[in-house]
């Protein structure tokens, strides 16, 4: 019986507090920077084993030694859950105080650009947060006020970064007599080494990103930092018929001609993709560093991995964002914690457990492949070769460019009408963006 | 007698049909052969040898990674609280509605029976903001209580349809016979009309609980504090951005899926019980 008495307490009170609430309409009384909270409500949604989850489990640990008294309340989140209603959850008072939150123009541009995110602009600068990271790793940690990624005010801040490479199975390049190929050359020479053998080079996954990702990594290897502004940021109009884009298009058809991606892979994805070169099947696949810390779990064979030969820019970005909600009631205990997570110790630990740190030293790590790792993405980092990825720039892409990329494995459609059908919409969508 | 004559007679269709039906068993239980095969499998098992191999190792990690995770005894609780709520409760308002509306027969009852299963036809997609911001409002956001209330309604809208269509049926002459020993509404309603639709009501009941269980969308978008969120919202706790783990979430499945299916076993006897005791009167 309590809880209808509750209920009809609480739908008394709605019906005085809307009318008042909604007048005043802002979310103020939430702020302060909050610096006598006792309480950090913390979430984030990295399973417990991954290189993250290991990391921010022992922030966690320094942060409450450095701050007793105060109690985190840690709860990790469905992926989901956030990506749907992340607006909506801190938009109330039950949200967070600081959570990790999705990078882009329609996750964290647009929370920021509602107000639902505070403006970190200041605290980077006082704790020199701006230093630690390199300029293409900014871009996504800052949004406009339209919520356009790339310049403006600080939302997020970073921790780790991810990039796309060519892993391979050293094992079965040894047993097929093929030399590891170390430029785009000598790459296509092994795929048709490995096609003269009957193998399939390459594993794809159509119904799926690795399609439009290995597109895109075709594109750049013809492309300059211009073209990605142009693509990614709306600096200019972006020609689909003419290269960079043409290029890699053409190229994947060509590849898919030549046999060095299977026609039946249109329909499969990303995990059919991994599963078999998981399982050895596949020599080749070209794929992000998310795959990383499970192929180290999993793979039996001797493995290893090399930035796409000949590309100076690459697909990949920075990770998921720390961000701090307008409604938090913790705030200066929430950049605190930010602050620790880039501590050079929290950094390297992402770094030993598989992930790829944002503000890491090299020489910190212990095992040699994953240093190998870091090394590639501190290299691309630094001649600020991160270029994103291709379903970024308008909401709703990434739909087109799968069915885009099927009808181009599956042979149904030529480059240009290809092309043609992916240019649209994104024309279309970036006219609705910037209103030109 | 009749029954026995009745079965020679079709013979050897009765075969195909006993064939038919155990093939579309068989082709139902297919992805429970391989959820179970895949629970006991190592995440590099999996990967290495495929989803349709045989497990190398009895592999009980995953069932054990879940279970600690999620914290599935609250999760189990909070479903079965929701979930046993909305059946009792939705079972209760349809009776009432459909009373009024069945045997009431209040005027302009096909357009209320329309409203009520437009809530029911409405995607959960397009309610889902006004009903956020009205829990926000009232003070019930991320509480186990707003869930109830929702699925109540939203069940009770498709009870009250069965119900009415069901007892616009009902004889007449029975309600007569109880009108002229001097029976009151309410009487009537609990004397004469509950008894004789207690297999139906059962019947709703374990749908109503059924379905509830199974919701997602509702209770991921209002249930946002791990204290208070249902099975299906945990079990969507081990799909990550771009990874998945099969075995896991094969095993979570699992383990997900006991509490429904022996509710419904346990359930199975009385309804049947309940259907021979209608079928008495």
């Amino acid at each position: 019986m309590g809880r209808f008495r509750k209920l009809g307490v609480a739908v008394a009170l709605a019906a005085i507090t809307a009318t008042t609430l909604t007048a005043c309409g802002g979310n103020d009384e939430g702020g302060g920077d909050g610096s006598d909270a006792k309480v950090l409500k913390l979430w984030h949604y990295e399973s417990a084993n991954s290189a993250m989850g290991i990391a921010w489990d022992k922030a966690i640990e320094t942060f409450k030694t450095e701050h007793p008294g105060v109690e985190v309340q840690f709860e990790r989140k469905a992926f989901e859950q956030i990506q749907q209603n992340a607006g909506m959850i801190i938009n109330s008072s039950e949200g967070p105080d600081i959570m990790e939150y999705n990078k882009g123009n329609a996750t964290a541009g647009l929370l920021s650009s509602q107000g639902l995110l505070t403006d970190l602009t200041e605290e980077t600068e006082k704790r020199g947060w701006d230093k630690k990271l390199s300029s293409s790793l900014q871009t996504t940690a800052r949004y406009s006020d339209k919520g356009v990624m790339g310049e403006g005010n600080w939302y997020g801040v970073p921790n780790y970064g991810e990039y796309v490479m060519v892993y391979y199975n050293k094992d079965l390049f040894d047993k097929n007599g093929i030399a590891v190929p170390t430029s785009y050359d000598e790459l296509t020479k092994a795929m048709d080494q490995f096609v003269a053998k009957g193998i399939t080079p390459l594993a794809e996954a159509g119904a799926e990103y690795p399609a439009g990702q290995l597109f895109y990594q075709l594109a750049l290897s013809k492309a300059d930092r211009a073209f990605v502004d142009n693509y990614q940021l709306y600096k200019n109009p972006v020609d689909f018929a003419a290269d960079p884009l043409k290029y890699g298009a053409e190229t994947f058809a060509d590849w898919v001609g030549k046999g060095y991606v299977a026609k039946d892979s249109a329909s499969l994805k990303a995990e059919d993709m991994g599963v078999s070169f998981i399982s050895g099947k596949a020599p080749m696949i070209v794929s992000g560093s998310w795959w990383y810390g499970r192929f180290k779990d999993e793979i039996k064979f001797n493995w290893d991995s090399f930035l796409f030969p000949g590309n100076k820019l690459n697909a990949g970005s920075s990770g998921n964002l720390w961000v701090v909600p307008t409604n938090s009631k913790a705030k200066s205990l929430a950049y605190d914690f930010i602050d620790i997570t880039l501590r050079p110790e929290i950094q390297a630990l992402i770094g030993n457990n598989g992930g790829v740190p944002v503000a890491a030293d090299a020489t910190q790590i212990t095992d040699p492949k994953d240093k190998k790792l870091i090394e590639n993405f501190n290299t691309i980092s630094q001649q600020d070769g991160l270029a994103f990825y291709p379903d970024w720039p308008v909401p709703g892409y990434y739909d087109v460019l799968v069915s885009g990329f099927q009808s181009l494995i599956n042979g149904s459609k030529k480059p240009a009408e290809v092309l043609d059908t992916i240019g649209k919409p994104y024309a279309d969508g970036v006219k609705e963006i910037t209103g030109k | 007698m009749a029954v026995t004559l009745d079965r020679r007679h079709r013979g050897a269709s009765r075969w195909v049909v006993l064939a038919l039906v155990t093939l579309g068993a068989l082709v139902m239980l297919v992805p429970f052969a391989f959820m179970l095969l895949n629970a006991f499998k190592s995440p590099g098992d999996y990967s290495s040898a495929g989803p349709l191999s045989w497990p190398s190792e009895f592999y009980l990690k995953g069932l054990t990674t879940y279970w600690n995770e999620v914290n599935f005894p609250l999760k189990l609780w909070n479903s079965a609280v929701i979930a046993g709520s909305v059946a009792v409760l939705g079972v209760v308002v349809s009776l009432l509605n459909a009373y009024a509306l069945g045997i009431g027969r209040v005027r302009g009852r096909l357009w209320i029976v329309g409203l009520f299963l437009l809530a029911n036809m409405l995607p959960q997609e397009a309610l889902i903001y006004p009903l956020y911001y009205v829990a926000k409002e009232v003070g019930l956001y991320n509480t186990r209580l707003v869930v109830i209330i929702i699925f109540t309604v939203i069940q009770s809208a498709f009870g009250t349809y069965l119900l009415a269509s069901v007892m616009s049926t009902f004889p007449r002459s029975l309600l007569e016979a109880a009108a002229l020993d001097g029976a009151g509404k309410w009487t009537v309603l609990w004397r004469v009309v509950f008894p004789n639709l207690r297999p139906t009501l059962a019947v709703l009941l374990v749908f109503f609980f059924i379905w509830t269980w199974n919701e997602f969308l509702i209770p991921l978008v209002m249930l946002i504090d791990n204290s208070t969120q249902t099975i299906p919202v945990a079990l969507a706790s081990l799909q990550g951005d771009r990874l998945m783990d099969a075995p896991t979430t094969n095993a979570g499945a699992l383990i997900s899926l006991v509490p429904a299916v022996l509710f419904f076993l346990i359930f199975q006897r009385t309804l049947s019980r309940g259907i021979t005791a209608g079928a008495e009167k």
